[in-house]
């Protein structure tokens, strides 16, 4: 019996990415809500089906089979609402990153000001800047126009000019952009998305509704320091889905049947790593990470300040834009067996020919691990230069996406996030087992109930609470001892050297305290930290304690880099 | 399961959209036969403009001065050293055009010229008739022949006598091979090095087929002069023999590269098109995994090899890599046999002309 929730509902979300539909059907039980089953199919959006509807339906076919219940008709329609036998599902979500980014370009006055925060604007979404003009561009004014008509973009986002600032130099920019309006043929006019100087809102609007469709919103920029991103974006990701809805084929077909209008991906995980960043230290703050196939997010957030970035680069077709402008050797260099890079560099090209394909041998997912690292360091990297994190402490670290799903061991999955990430302080890191995330954010809009209990189920594993541990102290030389006491009375004491990594036993769910005893020549930040004993969570892979230093450094020798990355995974007992 | 699918096809009726990105003019018609290199439809696309300050240049007091200097309208079509503003007077002072162009805007004392514009040419990309026109835009054409789908291209197009021989098509193409019947002919290979992509440039050859390509070479690829079509990926495993099979069986007809990238959500990929008599029907553009089919892999140690379905396993499989995904057993020639996962199978499509288990070298079609 549904019992204790004023509103027990079944629940069916959806998620349409770029190489995958997955399904996910929830309901309530012991008074709790829980997820019941999980499928996942091809993603149809694609030629010859150019349809969601078969993907969709083949989920839910295999859901059915899973869990028992009816969840389509012999139509083929949803049946919505349950009905009484408890066939159907009351609730429906759906949540997409299926379609392709938009192509921007941002015009503005200075490069260091408004154009630094049309910048941010795209990379908050799914949306790829390809070009930048600003008064202190070198080109000349017929240069700056052919770079226009060249890349012929879906939209520019004009800005420029704190509130009420000086005005002659956004309306001489503003020419240029309505002279590239006119030139080009209409339907291929990019709409505008203007975000400056208030005072020109009306005027300019009025200019370049002349040519295309206009959104203003207020300026992302009003005053020298300040910068105001969210309403732009909100415009912003409603011309992503506008576009969304033009590209998939069914969608529209689909949507009313929705309980909220289908969201994007990236949405829906941002607000699921706000709300977590309310919850923890908020001297910490939250990192969610999330590898797609085509797009990927680094999500911040505490309890003052969140940002989200979305990145145009995946383990799938994405991964063309990450090779092209990375170094293979970067890649390479986390593999713990001998391959040349041209196979690294043909096996990672072959990956995002066939975006569907999946790693079948060992080498072949050590390969895409090597790759999923650099890309959650490229990921940091970007998150660190907004400035925003106060530090590289996080509570807890939230894996999601690729980084989950193709990692069929924990202990590697641990590595692949530490190396990636290269945290600082004491993080739990939970595993998003089922990619659940964003679309927890979507129906949390609606029924933050099923959101906040999810969370809790086993839906999100621990994966451990790594304490690290930096220091100059020579590699190999004694750093500290860690004892971890159980509540049972029992403990578990190592010595932990510098540039090791070990694992403390502790089973997910259970609690103990960890004493660190410095030795003498070793330093480690958050002193304060060793004077008392720490509670830590249990996890799938215990207590880590990363004592690698920071950054990671590895060494330029290939033998003693193999050498060593293995005796790490034999430390922590990789399989 | 839907599969993917690649068509080495023996002989398909093919139809294909030839369409311009932007609107423009359409330059045939409804059942007129064109070639690979006929222009179907085109377009112009501004693309170099100057911008001529007379305020400045002519150091005119007022913008109505300024104005009033400017002897051009919009619209009108300039000659090189044509005069674009005068201040008059006996001592007149003039700027002139440096080249020709097109009046695009006079404002505010500034004409704006269009110096040069782009233009796009829709090629027909294969030998056929037009079926449909499609106003503005291009027209679909219709063909019977050859077709052998590709996985990456340069996203040129090229055409001309299939110019190889067995033992290129099985190994690696020679610099040695290009020589003075290169010129205009499209050459196939099992693979390349960048020394003879260089050297076919030289030639000007037609087209290039490789069955796989270092990805080194990717960056050089993209500079080529000519369309260059990879059948099955990335790395030194050449040809599948099926591909091979079918081009040598062609060795001097003339074939047709379009070398689009692939394109998933449009269906776009790239294509080599050999037209011959006779007629067929469209191929299938669905199916789903079955025994008995015949596959190519698209990654791991057996990248680019045909094989044939054995069997489907029930459920999931747990690979070695860790990871449990659908799978199937492949048999590969005669005795080999290996688990791979369906998302790791082409599903090798060709109107049922193939028979049987394929062997190397043999002619696969009736």
């Amino acid at each position: 019996m549904k019992s204790g929730l004023a509103q027990p509902m079944s629940v069916l979300g959806i998620e349409i990415g770029d190489v995958h539909t997955r399904g996910h059907l929830f309901d309530i039980v012991e008074n709790s809500y829980r997820l019941i089953a999980s499928s996942s199919a091809p993603t149809t959006s694609f030629y010859p089906i150019l349809d969601i509807g078969d993907a969709i339906y083949e989920v839910l076919s295999r859901i059915q089979e899973i869990c028992g219940r009816t969840l389509i008709e012999k139509s083929g329609e949803l049946i919505l609402p349950a009905l009484p036998t408890g066939d159907g599902v009351d609730q429906f979500y759906i949540t997409t990153s299926c379609f392709s980014s938009l192509q921007v370009v941002a015009v503005g006055l200075l490069n260091d000001v408004s154009l630094d925060s049309a910048r941010k604007l795209c990379n908050a979404t799914y949306a790829n800047l390809l070009e930048s003009i600003g008064i202190n561009d070198r080109r000349s004014y017929s240069q700056q126009l052919d770079t226009l008509l060249t890349i012929r973009p879906d939209l520019v986002i004009f800005t420029g000019g704190t509130d009420g600032g000086a005005s002659r130099s956004l309306l001489r920019t503003a020419e240029l952009v309505s002279t590239a309006l006119q030139l080009l043929p209409r339907g291929t006019r990019p709409q505008i998305l203007y975000c400056g100087n208030q005072v020109l809102s009306a005027q300019l609007k009025d200019v370049f509704e002349r040519y295309t469709t206009v959104r203003s919103a207020p300026n992302i920029r009003p005053s020298f320091e300040g910068e105001n991103l969210e309403p732009a974006l909100t415009e912003l990701d409603a011309l992503v889905m506008e576009k969304m809805n033009e590209e998939i084929g069914g969608l529209k077909r689909t949507s009313p049947l929705c309980t909220t209008p289908p969201q994007l991906k990236n949405q829906g995980f941002m607000r699921m790593i706000k709300f977590l960043g309310r919850q923890y230290d908020p001297l910490k703050g939250v990192l969610g990470l999330d590898v797609g196939m085509n797009y990927s997010m680094a999500a911040y957030s505490n309890d003052r300040v969140s940002i989200l970035n979305t990145f145009n680069f995946g383990i799938g077709s994405g991964l063309e834009a990450f090779l092209r402008k990375g170094d293979i050797k970067d890649i390479s260099r986390w593999l713990t067996f001998p391959v040349p890079d041209t196979v690294v560099s043909d096996a990672l090209w072959n990956r995002s020919l066939f975006p569907l394909s999946v790693a079948a041998t060992k080498e072949e997912i050590a390969i895409e691990q090597a790759v999923l690292r650099q890309m959650l360091q490229a990921m940091m990297i970007d998150l660190e230069s907004r400035e925003i994190m106060p530090s590289l402490r996080f509570e807890p670290i939230v894996l999601s996406g690729c980084t989950v799903s193709h990692v069929a061991d924990p202990v590697r999955s641990l590595l692949l996030a530490l190396d990636g990430i290269q945290p600082l302080g004491i993080s739990p890191l939970i595993l998003d087992k089922h990619s659940l995330l964003p679309l927890l954010g979507t129906i949390a809009a609606h029924n933050s109930l099923l959101a906040v209990q999810l969370l809790e189920s086993t839906a999100f594993s621990n994966l451990a609470t790594v304490v690290n541990i930096t220091s100059k102290t020579r590699a190999g030389s004694p750093l500290l001892y860690a004892r971890l006491d159980y509540a049972d009375g029992n403990s578990f004491e190592v010595e932990v050297k510098q540039g090791s990594i070990i694992s403390l036993p502790l089973a997910p769910g259970a609690t103990g305290l960890l004493r660190l005893r410095l030795t003498s020549r070793a330093e480690i930040e958050e002193l304060a930290l060793i004077r008392e004993p720490i509670k830590v969570q249990g996890g799938v892979c215990g207590v880590v304690v990363d004592a690698r230093g920071r950054p990671i450094v590895l060494p330029e020798d290939q033998g003693r880099r193999i050498e060593l990355l293995k005796e790490w995974e034999f430390l922590l007992g990789a399989a | 399961m839907n599969a993917q699918l690649t068509q080495i096809n023996p002989l398909t009726l093919i139809h294909r959209n030839r369409l311009l990105p932007v609107p423009g003019s359409v330059n045939v018609r409804e059942g007129q036969r064109v070639a690979p290199e006929d222009i179907v439809a085109e377009a112009s696309i501004p693309a170099r403009h100057y911008l001529v300050d007379v305020v400045r240049a002519l150091s005119a007091k007022t913008l109505s001065a300024a104005e009033k200097m400017i002897t051009r309208k919009p619209g009108e079509v300039l000659q090189k050293n044509d005069i674009i503003a005068e201040t008059g007077g006996l001592f007149s002072r003039v700027i002139r055009t440096p080249g020709e162009g097109r009046v695009v805007s006079v404002n505010k004392g500034r004409v704006l010229i269009e110096a040069e514009s782009t233009r796009i040419k829709m090629q027909a990309g294969l030998a056929g008739k037009v079926t449909q026109v499609i106003p503005e835009r291009g027209a679909t054409i219709q063909c019977y022949g050859a077709l052998i789908q590709g996985v990456w291209g340069n996203a040129l197009l090229g055409c001309g006598p299939l110019t190889t021989d067995y033992e290129s098509l099985s190994g690696e193409l020679k610099t040695s091979a290009i020589g003075v019947t290169s010129r205009g002919a499209v050459l196939a290979g099992g693979t390349c090095s960048e020394a003879f992509l260089a050297a076919a440039a030289q030639e000007k050859i037609g087209g290039l087929i490789l069955g796989s390509i270092s990805s080194s070479l990717i960056s050089t690829a993209l500079e080529l002069p000519y369309a260059l079509i990879i059948l099955s990926g990335f790395g030194d495993h050449g040809m599948d023999e099926l591909s091979r099979s079918l081009l040598a069986t062609y060795i001097g007809r003339d074939v047709s590269i379009n070398a689009v990238k692939w394109n998933r959500l449009t269906g776009d990929r790239p294509e080599v098109y050999i037209p011959l008599e006779g007629e067929a029907h469209a191929y299938e553009e669905q199916a789903m995994y079955t025994s008995g089919q015949t596959v190519r892999l698209q990654t791991g140690a057996y990248a680019g090899r045909i094989g044939r379905i054995e069997s489907l396993l029930p459920g999931v499989t747990l690979l070695p890599s860790g990871l449990r995904a659908a799978a199937a057993r492949v048999v590969f020639g005669e005795n080999l046999r290996e688990i791979i996962p369906l998302s790791n199978l082409d599903v090798i499509f060709s109107n049922d002309r193939f028979i049987g288990a394929p062997d190397e070298g043999g002619v696969l079609w009736h």
